[in-house]
This record gives C-alpha cells, sequence and structure tokens, in this order.
C-alpha cells in the first residue's frame, strides 16, 4: 500500500528464483514445551517476494512454526534474520509480538481472532495506526497530530478494506460478519500494518468453495499488486498449488521437504508423511488422493482440530491461556 | 410395539435435548431472589444475642417482615419474567407519542447548530442552578458525596470499564491524591519544601498518581483478571495501612485539617467557605465537565480503540501490533490521576482528613457504581455513580441507617441478574456481553480474555 513497498516488490513473483533475496531466513530453530519437541532444527528460507507454503500433518508445528516466527512463542534455539527491504537485519527470535508487527511482520490466525464488538473499520484502524505518534495529552486536547493521525488511519482502513472488498460492510460488527468475510478482514488487519511479510494460517479453513476462489484471487493480488511476500498454511493442495511458487513440507517439528509444488507432490517422504507408508508406484495417482482427502478434511473441520499445537495464545507468563 | 420403540427412542433423544422445567434458567432466578429476600429479611431484622444463637432467626422469620421480602422478591421475579411483555409494549406506546417530537428535535438536533447549542445550554444551565434549589443537607450530599464520587468512578471506568483490568483499591490512589493536597498546602506533620495554593497541588497530585500507577501497573500487568484484583486489593491495604500507621507523617487516625480551596492573588482574594455549598458545587462541576469531555475524545480515539482490542483478545491485539503492557499503563496511569483530583478536592472541600477516610468498603463501592451505571459506559458511570451515592442517603430516613448498605446490596444482585450490563451500557460492552452468552467471545473484564469467534 505504502509506494516504498510496491516499487520493492514490484517485480515480485519474478524475483523469487534470487537466492540471495531472503526475507525471512530462520536456521535452527527449535522449540520445545517441556519434554515434548514441536519444533526441531527447522530450516526456512523465504525469498522476496514469492508465495511460500507451509504444509503438513496435523500436529506437524506449521502453527508453532508461525507462533515462533511472529514473537508469540520464544523458541530455545536458532536464529530468525529478517531483512526489510530498506535494508538492515533484525532478529525476530525473542522479540515481542508487536514490535515483530511493526517490523513489518503480520499473521493472521488459524482460528479467527477478530476484535468481535468493533465494527469492520475499527478493526483495521486499529492495526493502521499502531505506528501513528499520537499521545494520549495530544488526542484529550485534541491537538492537530493527533486529528491527523486519526484521519491518516482512517483513510489507510478504507483503501485496505477496499482492498480486500469489504468497503461496503465497513460499519458492521466485525462479530456478526460471515465466515468468509471475517477471514478477509482478518487479512485485511494484517495488511494494515504495512506488512512486507504477510503470515497467512489456514485462511482458506471453514470458507465455500466460492470464497476459496476468491481468497485464491485475494493472495495472489497482495502478492502481486503490493509486493507483499507471503507464508502460507494450508490444507486445501488445490490452492496451495495454485498460489504457492514453493513448498515447504514439515512432519514431526522437521522440515522433510522443499520445493517446488509439483516437486514436493511427487517426493516420497512427503508421501509417506502423509499416506504413513512409502507408496512407491504411481505416485501421480497418490498426489491426487492426498489432495483430495485434504480438501475433504478441510470442509471437515472448520474449527481448530487441527494441530494440537494451537495454543497460538499465551504471550510468556503466568497469563498464558490456552486456545 | 413398534411405536413403543419408537417412544422410548424419542424420550431417549429428549432426554438428551430436552431442558427439564427446572432446569430453565428462571427458576434458578427465582431461587436467587428468594434467597436474597430470606438474606435482607435477617440482615434487616433484629441482632442476635450470644446467649439464644437462634433469637434474631426467630424473630425475623416469625414477624411480618419475612413475608414482605419473600413477597417482594416473588414480585419482582414475576414482573420480569412474565409481564415484561406489557411493560415493554407500553414503554413502546409511550415512545410511540413521544417519537414524532423527539425525532423532530433529534433532526433539528443534527441540522440545525442553534439547537444543539441551545439543549446543551438549558441542560448545563439545570445543572449549573437547579441545585441552589435543594435544602442544605442535599447540597452537602451532592458535593461531599457526590461530586468527589463521581470523579473517582469515571476515572476507574477508564481501569475497569475501557481497559478491562478489575481494580479492587482503587480508592488508594484517591487518598494519595488526598494526602498530596494536605503535604503540599502544609496540613501534614512533616513539612513540604513549599507550601502551595491547593489548584496548584493537582498537577502535583496528578504526577504522583500518575507514578504510583505505573508502580503499581509496571510489575503486576502480567497478571491477569482476580491476580491482578488482588494485589491492588493487596496496594489500598498499603496504603490504608500507612496512612493510619505512620501517624507521625499522616496525622493517622487523628486526621490533619487541610486548608479549603482559596485564592490568593495579593490583590484579590476569594475563599471557598463552608456557609455556601454552591461555590464548591460549581467547581467540582468544572473538573468533572472538564475530565469527562477529555475521556469522551479519548474513548473514541485510537487510545479507546487499542484498550478494547486488548480487552477482548491480547493477543490479537499484541499480534496487530498494539503495545499493551504501554496501554494498560497507560490505563492505570490515567485513571490513577483522575482518582487523585478527586482526592485533592475531597480534601480541600472537607477541610480535614484521616486514615478512616480511605477504608476499602469505598473502594468496593466505588466498583459497584461503575457496574451498576454500566462499565465503559460515561453516561452509564455518571449516573450510577450519582444514583448509588443518593440511594443510601436517601433511605436514611426510612430505615435503619446501619442497614442502609444491605439494600444497595440486595439492587445490585437483583440488577446483576436481570441488566448484567448496568443501567445505560456501553454500545461495545453489551455487544461483548451478548457474544459471551452465545459463547462466542469473553466479556468478563476479570477472567481470562478469550475473545475469539469462530
Amino acid at each position: 500500500m505504502t509506494t516504498d513497498v510496491r516499487t520493492d516488490g514490484g517485480s515480485a513473483g519474478t524475483t523469487a528464483t534470487d537466492n540471495g533475496d531472503l526475507v525471512l531466513d530462520a536456521a535452527g530453530v527449535t522449540l520445545r514445551f517441556g519434554g515434548v519437541t514441536s519444533l526441531n532444527n527447522v530450516e526456512l528460507r523465504m525469498h522476496r517476494g514469492e508465495v511460500l507454503a507451509v504444509i503438513g500433518p496435523n500436529g506437524a508445528g506449521k502453527t508453532s512454526l508461525f507462533n515462533s516466527l511472529t514473537g508469540a512463542y520464544t523458541p530455545q534455539e536458532g536464529r530468525i534474520t529478517y531483512r526489510p527491504s530498506q535494508g538492515g537485519e533484525h532478529e525476530l527470535l525473542g522479540r515481542k509480538p508487536h514490535l515483530v508487527s511493526r517490523l513489518g511482520v503480520s499473521r493472521t490466525f488459524q482460528n479467527i481472532r477478530l476484535f468481535g464488538a468493533l465494527t469492520a473499520l475499527e478493526n483495521v484502524k486499529i492495526a493502521a495506526e499502531t505506528r501513528l505518534k499520537a499521545g494520549p495529552v495530544s488526542i484529550m486536547l485534541g491537538l492537530p497530530n493527533a486529528r491527523k493521525a486519526e484521519r491518516d488511519s482512517d483513510r489507510k482502513a478504507h483503501e485496505v478494506l477496499s482492498f480486500v472488498g469489504l468497503v461496503d460492510k465497513l460499519n458492521e460488527l466485525a462479530g456478526s460478519l460471515s465466515y468468509g468475510d471475517q477471514r478477509r478482514l482478518e487479512i485485511a488487519r494484517a495488511l494494515a500494518t504495512d506488512p512486507q511479510v504477510l503470515l497467512l494460517d489456514e485462511p482458506a479453513a471453514g470458507t465455500n468453495p466460492t470464497e476459496k476462489l476468491e481468497l485464491e484471487q485475494l493472495i495472489r493480488r497482495i502478492n502481486r499488486d503490493l509486493g507483499v511476500s507471503v507464508l502460507l498454511i494450508e490444507h486445501d493442495m488445490r490452492l496451495v498449488m495454485s498460489v504457492a511458487d514453493r513448498v515447504m513440507v514439515l512432519n514431526f517439528g522437521k522440515k522433510i521437504a522443499e520445493g517446488t509444488p509439483s516437486e514436493v507432490q511427487q517426493n516420497p517422504a512427503v508421501i509417506e508423511a502423509y499416506l504413513g507408508a512409502v507408496a512407491e508406484e504411481d505416485t501421480a495417482a497418490v498426489a491426487e488422493t492426498i489432495a483430495a482427502h485434504e480438501a475433504a478434511e478441510t470442509d471437515a473441520d472448520t474449527d481448530d482440530t487441527d494441530d494440537t499445537d494451537d495454543s497460538a495464545g499465551g504471550s510468556d507468563g503466568p497469563g498464558k491461556e490456552r486456545e | 410395539m413398534s411405536d413403543a420403540t419408537k417412544t422410548t427412542n424419542l424420550t431417549v433423544a429428549q432426554q438428551l435435548r430436552e431442558v427439564r422445567w427446572y432446569q430453565q434458567p428462571r427458576w434458578r432466578r427465582l431461587g436467587a431472589l428468594l434467597s436474597l429476600g430470606l438474606l435482607m429479611s435477617m440482615v434487616t431484622g433484629v441482632q442476635g444475642t450470644h446467649n439464644d444463637i437462634f433469637y434474631a432467626v426467630r424473630e425475623n422469620f416469625s414477624d411480618g417482615s419475612v413475608a414482605v421480602w419473600l413477597g417482594l422478591a416473588l414480585l419482582v421475579w414475576a414482573v420480569r419474567e412474565f409481564a415484561s411483555a406489557p411493560f415493554t409494549s407500553s414503554a413502546r406506546k409511550v415512545k410511540g407519542t413521544l417519537v414524532t417530537p423527539l425525532g423532530a428535535v433529534g433532526r433539528l438536533w443534527s441540522t440545525e447548530r442553534w439547537v444543539r447549542w441551545g439543549v446543551i445550554a438549558a441542560f448545563a444551565a439545570i445543572l449549573v442552578w437547579g441545585p441552589m434549589g435543594l435544602s442544605r443537607f442535599w447540597q452537602t450530599v451532592l458535593v461531599d458525596q457526590i461530586a468527589i464520587y463521581l470523579l473517582v468512578a469515571v476515572g476507574l471506568n477508564v481501569v475497569i470499564g475501557w481497559a478491562g483490568m478489575l481494580d479492587l483499591g482503587f480508592i488508594a490512589f484517591f487518598a494519595i491524591g488526598a494526602y498530596s493536597a494536605a503535604f503540599w498546602t502544609g496540613a501534614l506533620p512533616v513539612q513540604p519544601p513549599v507550601v502551595l495554593n491547593n489548584f496548584l497541588v493537582i498537577p502535583l497530585a496528578v504526577i504522583t498518581c500518575l507514578i504510583a500507577g505505573v508502580l503499581l501497573g509496571a510489575p503486576t500487568l502480567r497478571l491477569r483478571g482476580d491476580y491482578l484484583a488482588i494485589v491492588t486489593l493487596g496496594f489500598h491495604e498499603i496504603v490504608y495501612l500507612a496512612a493510619k500507621n505512620l501517624g507521625d507523617v499522616t496525622g493517622g487516625t487523628s486526621g490533619v485539617k487541610v486548608d479549603r480551596w482559596h485564592i490568593d492573588l495579593g490583590f484579590w482574594t476569594y475563599e471557598w467557605n463552608v456557609i455556601d455549598q454552591m461555590p464548591f458545587y460549581w467547581l467540582l462541576l468544572a473538573f468533572i465537565a472538564i475530565v469527562v469531555f477529555l475521556f469522551i475524545r479519548l474513548e473514541h480515539s485510537k487510545v479507546g480503540r487499542a484498550w478494547t482490542a486488548i480487552r477482548e483478545d491480547e493477543v490479537a491485539a499484541a499480534s496487530t501490533g498494539v503495545d499493551t503492557v504501554r496501554y494498560k499503563l497507560m490505563a492505570f496511569a490515567i485513571g490513577a490521576s483522575t482518582s487523585g483530583i478527586a482526592g485533592v478536592a475531597y480534601a480541600s472541600k472537607v477541610g480535614y482528613i484521616n486514615s478512616e477516610n480511605f477504608v476499602i468498603l469505598l473502594s468496593i463501592l466505588v466498583l459497584s457504581y461503575v457496574i451498576f451505571g454500566g462499565m465503559g459506559s460515561i453516561p452509564g458511570v455518571l449516573f450510577g455513580a450519582a444514583f448509588l451515592v443518593w440511594l443510601p442517603e436517601f433511605l436514611r430516613d426510612f430505615v435503619d441507617p446501619k442497614d442502609r448498605h444491605m439494600y444497595l446490596g440486595a439492587l445490585l444482585v437483583v440488577m446483576m441478574i436481570y441488566r448484567p450490563q448496568g443501567v445505560i451500557p456501553s454500545r461495545r460492552r453489551q455487544r461483548e456481553l451478548e457474544m459471551a452468552e452465545a459463547g462466542t467471545g469473553g466479556a468478563d473484564a476479570t477472567g481470562p480474555a478469550s475473545g475469539r469467534q469462530s
């Protein structure tokens, strides 16, 4: 949305093959909960401007990876380097979630977490104004900078909402929107922080085929028009295969494969992870079965029955909550 | 035979699905109300003696009062459960007759500038000159209690209503404000570096309370709900016991005399005196008006939205870029400083403070004002504080003065059964409550915020 992002990532999809330009570079990320190793030495190399999908069976650690990247969890080992387009390097590991968001790494949640009692517009405004400088005193006194900040966030929110196609619903309560609209609103809220990397956690879960199609186009537009790199967790293989430039497969907290969608589909380790046995012959047929199976499964579980490690909450400390 | 199987199957299904008549929530409400009636007849009746432990029970349950209380409970229940339809329809009819003129006024309000200012001016005029017609007793109540606690309640509303943090020790900041006033006007046994006028104390008290609020908040903001409430309760006790036991510093229970509001410009002096309550009233009215005006701006700004976000889903708020710790501290500090202003106003009005002005009961009462009026809604909190401060004073003439707070408690219980969102709820809060009832979100400021809908 800001021009600097657009010019930088303008050639977005095509630069995906450029190995030198990594926007997210994680190595050796290991996350343990007591005796359970949720992520085991995971490596993630995300190129600027690409759509990278993370797939894997239930409990593979996909959401844990997201939570580690965005500061909700602090992995015990490893490093996560983020390189924004304006230069510089930032270590994300151990950084507070709101600081990660301000650096330009934004996320959505697997089980939608909107502010239900606020309107769609207000939801997006909260995200749009986190970087605006206006303290409580200038707001209370109605100083010009506070009024300008309010106008700016209003304009920004309108812009983002029209981008995702919710501009006619901006005064509706977030909690009363349809499921697909809530998903889109969550994406809008994430986009309003001007991210360079957008992390989408199962955006297609629980949406109907039409909404899925719209979502597919939306992800493409986010990637191409806004130049945002997209990291995508998704069970819907058709969606993954059509939007992802590369796919990374996790199983039991380990990366087992990485490559283009078609490479990954034929990787024996991936097939084994999904089917539980080595199927050597006729991998194409098996891959199709996987896709069908996944589609059915995603339709079936609209809720967070997916990852057992999905306690997305719990920043550190005693306030930790279960999702 | 097949019929029989059918019925059995049905009953199995029904058993799982059906809510039996005694499981309906209305019977639970009746039970709660009847217990409340019994309790009220006990606590408002005669006292027990240690010679005969059942004396009070026998006395209170044998005379007519128990029947009156139970009848009252039954009446409230019956009216609310079964007769609410005629009530709402007649209310709607009244609204219908009023709607044309009101609608006209409303249209004028939004189009014509002079109507808006006219209505506001008329309302302000009633607020400013209306209390002149009251008796001296009610004027004193209005100034010493209603106006002061309005200010405190508006401050607490920031913490609990907007940021969603349960603070059970809010009067501690009130005490800090009052003792700041006493200190800087030279009333305490310890002397300040320079003796100041009461008005100049206000910024100092605000700063002191800000610091106290941050000091309390910084280590405790990781706590949530009940834990935070306990810490604030402890904070209140620390402040209260310090005021009580550090007699050499604070004057302790015997108290200190504080100068009343006065202006001394050398060529012109003015002193607010106890003979006339109205100047005090106008001064406090100005304070309240300023604070409310500033807070309304805050509510519909970035800060108010960030507070709502934190209240609903802290994790999502942080992921969206909201600095949760900063905003929570801000709420604590703003609430505390408002309470501090009220403390200065109290000390400078009454002219005397001791540690017993700041007991824990007041913290709980202020909390109940906020909840009764409607958490998060400024009109609600103003009404709640005004009404609940007025009620015990009003009851003074009709019931045993010692029992006054019992009636307040009964009112709150009934309120929480039938209108938990408060008299004039805030729209955001009401939505949250509705979502919580539908099982799609957390509305409870005290519980872990879940805030998920799916």
